[in-house]
């Protein structure tokens, strides 16, 4: 039988419109980065990858890309593990209040950005006049922030993942004689693992790509790529810019075609 | 096994329900431009909010540019929502995977996108001369409009999968049978599709009206300086003024208004449904 979608003009527009609109910087940011004059201008006078060895002589790039890899990379191992546990209490477990842990724990997603980043912010001062210690512009501080962000991703696939998982076979491992540990390690934890990569794909970029609650939690000499490049699109965009851009970018692309091996893409969104 | 919740549970108290219930204490307490903070209970900051023109009119632009947004990006995203959900080819997957993609590559990178595509040197305004359409550059770049566009993309891959997610859960044979009893496909649509999503148009129009109120980098970079929105507004607080208490009860304004309007909404679009 036929789909009877409208095929109309408008609603066609529609979706190019909009995909357009998704797609267009992205490619815009991909294109320029190549351009061989500083000052960006249509159509370029020749193409070349120099901005992409100017981006990396910038240490306020170079060292915002290799910070934000280790507060994204920490924030990831320590927040999908936890994650991970308690999506494992709340589908499992008799806890009373469910509803409320499980509210709690989607907090962080949420509470918007500013709100939080602000809060969190007056908090580390507060705390660092308790701790006689510094919290802001640490990589202690904004792990600890970012494994905030990575919780409420990995709670949410992790849990999804539980719910839609056959119990037969761990009953089955368990009857021949598995203990518990054994069956969690050898069966669950196997069958789960689709849902653990894309928890660990969505927090990695998560927290990679944060904004709102970085910007006050950052200092000199220890900020994250996307706060860099805000401070810098504040002035100008040019090739160097672009190339930064178009780093994070291939990252995100690939981080994708990786995970989409472990599991569908299409499937967890 | 209930106590592996635990770390998860603490770690988000002390670090977002904490910090917020500080915040909330700070908007009472009093600036001074010597101790920049004073203890205090006062609701002066929440006052002086609310009735200082220049506030009125950022949370009013702020609200505007949210609530077009809002409609733009339903307007939009959902016939590719539909398109997406109807989809059975193997090029589903990469159609989704193309809507996934810009939302994980970032605001900070899009905005930039925005800038080399509406800036005077960019490459519209360079089609655009170059054709000889218009004489000099058109100021696309740093207006409201710019930021429209901009949170518009930002916004739509949200907007595009809440929708497909429930537009999917619709069995085709209610389309099918409307069609089979005479409704053109523009009706099937009107009649059938867009009451039986209507849920999912609720979930994806508070999701992107609460991403849109607390914007962030595209009304920075895209809207220039005269260009104020709320998120932007409580950071030079924190950032410049150093006026922590109102910078708290701006941000609980922000917060209250936002949770308001949907609240409002979706109950009025919620009742529709239900008479429906």
């Amino acid at each position: 039988m036929l789909l009877p979608a409208p095929r109309t003009l408008l609603f066609r527009t529609a979706i190019g419109a909009a995909f357009l609109l998704m797609l267009a910087p992205v490619a815009m940011v991909m294109v320029i980065s190549v351009f061989r004059q500083e000052i960006v201008s249509f159509p370029p006078p020749g193409l070349t990858l120099e901005w992409y060895v100017n981006a990396w002589a910038r240490q306020e790039f170079a060292r915002g890309f290799v910070t934000s890899l280790q507060v994204a990379l920490l924030a990831t191992a320590i927040g999908v593990p936890l994650g991970t546990a308690a999506a494992l209490a709340l589908q499992r477990s008799a806890i009373r209040g469910k509803g409320a842990l499980n509210t709690l724990l989607l907090g962080p997603l949420a509470v918007p950005g500013v709100v939080a980043g602000t809060a969190l912010y007056m908090f580390y001062l507060r705390a660092e006049f308790w701790l006689d210690r510094d919290l802001t512009a640490t990589l202690e501080g904004l792990v600890a922030a970012h494994v905030l962000l990575t919780i409420p991703w990995t709670v949410r696939l992790v849990s999804a993942s539980l719910q839609g998982l056959d119990r037969a076979a761990e009953e089955a491992a368990a009857n021949l004689g598995a203990r518990p540990l054994t069956v969690f390690r050898r069966v669950t934890l196997p069958m789960l693992r689709p849902g653990i990569v894309a928890a660990a794909l969505f927090s990695f970029i998560q927290s990679f790509e944060n904004l709102e609650l970085t910007l006050l939690l950052v200092g000199p000499g220890r900020t994250t790529l996307p706060v860099a490049m805000l401070s810098y699109l504040e002035f100008r965009i040019d090739p160097t810019l672009a190339a930064v851009a178009t780093v994070q970018i291939v990252l995100v692309a690939g981080l994708m075609l990786i995970t989409d091996r472990f599991v569908k893409l299409s499937r967890v969104v | 096994m209930a106590a592996l919740v635990l770390p998860a549970g603490l770690l988000v108290v002390m670090l977002l329900v904490a910090p917020m219930a500080l915040l909330a204490r700070i908007s009472l307490n009093r600036f001074s431009p010597t101790e920049l903070m004073v203890e205090a209970t006062t609701a002066e900051n929440y006052w002086r909010a609310v009735q200082d023109p220049y506030y009125q009119q950022v949370l009013g632009t702020t609200l505007g540019v949210a609530l077009g947004c809002t409609v733009l990006a339903l307007a939009l995203g959902f016939p590719a929502a539909y398109w997406l959900a109807r989809m059975e080819s193997r090029w589903k997957s990469l159609a989704t995977i193309l809507v996934l993609f810009p939302l994980l590559v970032g605001n900070v990178v899009r905005s930039a996108g925005w800038m080399a595509l509406l800036g005077n040197e960019g490459a519209i305004n360079a089609a655009l001369m170059g054709a000889g359409i218009t004489g000099g550059p058109l100021p696309l770049l740093y207006n409201g409009g710019a930021v429209v566009v901009g949170i518009v993309a930002v916004v739509l891959p949200y907007m595009i999968l809440t929708l497909a997610a429930v537009i999917e859960g619709i069995p085709r044979q209610a389309e099918e049978a409307a069609a089979n009893l005479g409704g053109r496909p523009m009706t099937v649509f009107r009649r059938v599709v867009l009451p039986l999503a209507l849920p999912g148009v609720v979930a994806g129009s508070v999701l992107v009206f609460i991403l849109c109120m607390n914007a962030y980098a595209t009304p920075v970079l895209l809207g220039g300086p005269q260009f104020k929105m709320m998120a932007p507004a409580v950071y030079d607080q924190f950032v410049r003024g150093n006026n922590w208490p109102f910078g708290a009860a701006l941000a609980f304004i922000l917060l209250a208004v936002t949770l308001v309007l949907t609240v409002v909404g979706s109950t009025l679009l919620g009742r529709r449904y239900r008479a429906a």
